[in-house]
């Protein structure tokens, strides 16, 4: 957690190895893949963050089979009782487990993040890398529409559209993504906008090239290191705008359970019944801050110019 | 200065009458105020639901062209954003709730800027000791935590401090007590309930400014001109505050403009849980009670809010930068 926060750069310069040093101590040239591993892996708030992320989804797939309980089954004979062995988190005013609850909750909302967080990412890259290659007209209409949404809180047309979706969870993640991708798409759209000039893409261009055929096979590779990052800072905002959306009643709704509808639960009661709030609190929490690490690590692995991994 | 903020503001303008209007049309195909009519009892026939709503220009007989248009010469002429689908006037709601909003968005958008700003300069010059990854650290998890979890711990914090002063310090519901009466009183009352709702949205928003102010600071700590500043003779306070910190509080400006939207959704949920009557909460309630001229006026808010954010950040960049020559062509 103390290495490589976001934008952290090491203020020494890296010592140059020098040239004459003999081919044996420089050891095995490392293939690009090992390089970035081993970036990674030197970033210890990344690992970190990896061994959360690993942990939770391991809890989301595999915590179902340490209760008997699903988490829509009512036990009558306790309502909103602490934690007890038999209900390890506790229950709700409705004698819901909580712990069932809770292994449903994050399975839905990491669903719901990493899908949206892959589709907003795809689009982004096709939209955002056509744009730039093709300007003029289609660039000035992808570009206004980006800043239309940063005028009005995108929330607000969010929450406008999704509260007609019903609270089904799949209907939510093509909301979240139709009004999820603009942000990022001006993001690739910038950085491919000096990619557009470059020789090889140039080059394609003269050869008779087609279009879509640059922009899948030289844009959008050239930036694959970017997405990657655009994708795990997605799913972070998207587990903040689904946690959001449902608590406010928007998103996922009863009886279908998501980490916001608990904390959503757990917020009207938090004076009286708080294990309510705790669980559905550190898993989010959890779950937030290990992908923001992750992508701190990713951003350093993959970074050509970033000098925090070090020479490797 | 004047005739380039002149020109800026026009500019922000027209985005907000777009922004507002395309929201108009938005809210008209998602939501539909007959709803509100269906669970009344006696049941309402069609013809006269659609009767009482197009008294308030909802009724979806009437085409949406001439609607839009009798919605939009009614705010140009007359200042008058409509009324929701049961009659009551936006304008008295908007009228009310603005100042609760804006005060609690402007003062966490000052606070967290100012934590923000001094924390990134205050790391940036102590580099990987203890106080800097430590408050490092502590940034990056307040940066991602959700709105609806930091403001609940805020919560629960202030209740067991209240607890355990024995008397009511800090007040978690509403913006005033409504049995107060004199100035003062008034003044210290709104204070007890003011801070924690800002509290929560500063917790949520410092961080970001802190690690983009320390990143940048860094880079310029290392620069030739800040070094030539010490070679001067001044101290290394100094150099950095004069020198080192006015270049890269330009880019910390203006990512203030764009943080705006994303407090004023902060504050939908710090007003939701504190129970404030504001902006936030007024917006919850349009978009389920299918009030189409409310959720417009809410977002014609949040655009104001952003333009205002904008024009500032544009204003302390010209201030800061003297790259930047404002002249009036």
């Amino acid at each position: 957690m103390t290495a490589n926060m976001p934008g952290l750069e090491p203020v020494v310069p890296d010592v140059v190895l020098p040239e004459d040093e003999p081919a044996a101590r420089r050891g095995r040239r490392l293939s690009r893949r090992r390089l970035y591993l081993r970036r990674f892996l030197r970033n210890r708030g990344a690992v970190a963050g990896l061994v959360i992320l690993a942990l939770l989804v391991l809890f989301a797939l595999a915590g179902g089979l340490f209760t008997s309980y699903s988490y829509s089954d009512v036990d009558f004979t306790s309502l909103a009782e602490a934690p007890s062995p038999q209900h390890i988190f506790g229950t709700n005013s409705a004698g819901n487990d909580a712990y069932a609850q809770a292994v449903h909750g994050l399975q839905r909302s990491l669903v719901i993040a990493i899908t949206v967080s892959l589709l907003t990412t795809v689009i982004a890259a096709v939209v955002g890398c056509t744009a730039a290659y093709f300007g003029g007209r289609v660039e000035q209409v992808v570009i206004g529409i980006v800043h239309f949404l940063l005028v009005v809180p995108s929330f607000l047309i969010l929450a406008l559209v999704s509260q007609r979706a019903g609270g089904d969870w799949r209907a939510l993640i093509v909301v979240l993504t139709v009004f999820g991708w603009m942000y990022n798409a001006r993001v690739v759209w910038s950085l491919a906008t000096s990619l557009r000039e470059r020789e090889y893409v140039l080059a394609a261009r003269f050869m008779g090239v087609s279009p879509f055929r640059i922009v899948f096979r030289h844009l959008i590779p050239n930036i694959g290191s970017l997405l990657i990052i655009t994708f795990t800072i997605g799913v972070v905002a998207t587990v903040q705008g689904e946690t959001a959306l449902s608590f406010i009643g928007f998103g996922v709704q009863p009886p279908d359970v998501s980490l916001g509808t608990m904390l959503s639960d757990g917020a009207t009661t938090v004076t009286s019944a708080p294990w309510l709030f705790y669980a559905p609190a550190a898993l989010v929490t959890l779950l937030t801050v290990s992908m923001a690490l992750i992508g701190d690590g990713l951003r350093d692995a993959l970074d050509p110019t970033s000098r925090s991994g070090g020479r490797a | 200065m004047s005739r380039y903020l002149l020109r800026k503001t026009i500019g922000w303008l027209a985005m907000i009458v777009v922004a507002t209007n395309l929201t108009y049309f938005l809210a008209n195909a998602f939501l539909d105020p007959r709803a509100n009519y269906l669970q009344l009892r006696p049941p309402r026939t069609p013809e006269q639901i659609d009767r009482s709503l197009s008294q308030y220009n909802l009724s979806p007989d009437t085409p949406l062209l001439e609607r839009w248009w009798h919605w939009f010469s009614g705010i140009v002429l007359h200042w008058d954003w409509g009324a929701s689908p049961v009659g009551e006037s936006v304008n008295d709601q908007i009228a009310f709730r603005i100042g609760v909003s804006a005060q609690l968005v402007l003062c966490s958008l000052i606070l967290s800027t100012v934590i923000g700003i001094s924390l990134g300069v205050y790391t940036a010059a102590r580099q990987y000791r203890t106080a800097d990854r430590f408050l490092q650290a502590l940034s990056v998890v307040t940066l991602n935590i959700p709105t609806v979890v930091a403001s609940l711990v805020v919560v629960l914090l202030a209740i067991s401090l209240n607890q355990s002063l024995g008397t009511t310090l800090l007040y978690v519901a509403g913006a005033q007590s409504p049995t107060i009466t004199g100035f003062w009183p008034l003044v210290v009352d709104r204070i007890q309930h003011l801070v924690l709702p800002t509290i929560s949205l500063t917790v949520i928003s410092y961080a970001g400014y802190h690690l983009l102010q320390r990143s940048l600071l860094l880079d310029t700590i290392n620069s030739d001109y800040v070094r030539m500043a010490r070679a001067k003779g001044l101290t290394r306070q100094a150099a950095i505050r004069r020198h080192g910190l006015r270049t890269s509080l330009i880019p910390v400006a203006t990512s203030i403009a764009f943080a705006v939207p994303a407090l004023f959704t902060g504050a939908v949920i710090t007003e939701t849980i504190f129970a404030w009557q504001g902006m936030g909460q007024y917006f919850t309630t349009t978009i389920s009670k299918n009030d189409i001229h409310g959720a417009v006026a809410v977002a014609a808010f949040g655009a104001l809010m952003t333009a205002i954010g904008a024009i500032l950040a544009d204003i302390t960049v010209v201030a800061l930068d003297p790259r930047v020559r404002v002249t009036g062509s």
